[in-house]
């Protein structure tokens, strides 16, 4: 049990290419909390903010890649 | 004994240590229970997220990535704990060590972005938690602001 607890943390996992992409999702969330937990001043407000802010990270940067990917089709 | 029984002078850089010795301890010590316990199991889970995606032998590397190590070095105990775990592997299979991490390459650079990530928002509760060791009112001001003036 502890064996494999500890294969866990010492041996890397294989990526594909949608699972990086989607592997942002929860760094974004974790960004959007730690940023409305400091920064708001009663903890019920939390959840909602931080989801909100979630939600504009996240479609924010596929945005970002969208149009960067565009300028990359008709530029090169 | 409470933390605004404690004076100032102690009670911000205390405040600072605990926040980086362990996320979130800063704020528990400060009375902010909720606050603190979101930043640790948030910090925590990222950090050790990080170190299952790419293994601890890539992750944490003070050789090969000096300034995400630095970064990661926010989160203090845990990168400590990270840092422990990948001296003991690298003592026992060095050779092992590094085929798997040229192999590993692309999910190691993700669990470097987990990890830094992490300490950087360490970095950002550290702050919150000295400003808030500011704020907390002791027990000579409150007394002050209390009594009527005359």
């Amino acid at each position: 049990m502890s064996a494999q607890l500890a294969q866990i943390f010492t041996q890397g996992m294989t990526l594909s290419g949608l699972q990086r992409l989607m592997l942002m999702l929860p760094l974004c969330l974790s960004i959007a909390v730690i940023y409305k937990t400091t920064r708001c001043q009663r903890m019920q407000e939390v959840p909602t903010a931080a989801a909100v802010l979630w939600g504009t990270i996240v479609i924010g940067m596929f945005a970002v890649g969208i149009g960067l990917w565009l300028l990359f089709q008709i530029a090169v | 004994m409470t933390s605004q029984n404690i004076s100032p002078v102690i009670r911000l850089p205390l405040a600072g240590i605990l926040a980086w010795l362990v996320p979130g301890l800063g704020h528990i010590f400060l009375g902010d229970r909720a606050r603190g316990l979101t930043c640790l199991v948030t910090v925590t889970v990222t950090f050790w997220s990080g170190v299952a995606i790419g293994g601890v032998r890539s992750t944490v590397d003070p050789q090969q990535r000096k300034l995400w190590f630095m970064a990661q070095l926010c989160t203090g105990g845990n990168t400590l704990g990270a840092y422990a775990l990948h001296q003991s592997l690298k003592a026992g299979n060095a050779k092992a060590d590094a085929a798997k991490s040229i192999g590993h390459w692309s999910s190691a650079d993700v669990g470097v972005h987990y990890t830094g990530v992490a300490g950087l928002l360490n970095l950002l509760v550290i702050f919150d938690a000295i400003a808030r060791a500011d704020a907390v009112p002791t027990r000579r001001s409150r007394r002050k602001r209390t009594e009527p003036a005359t």
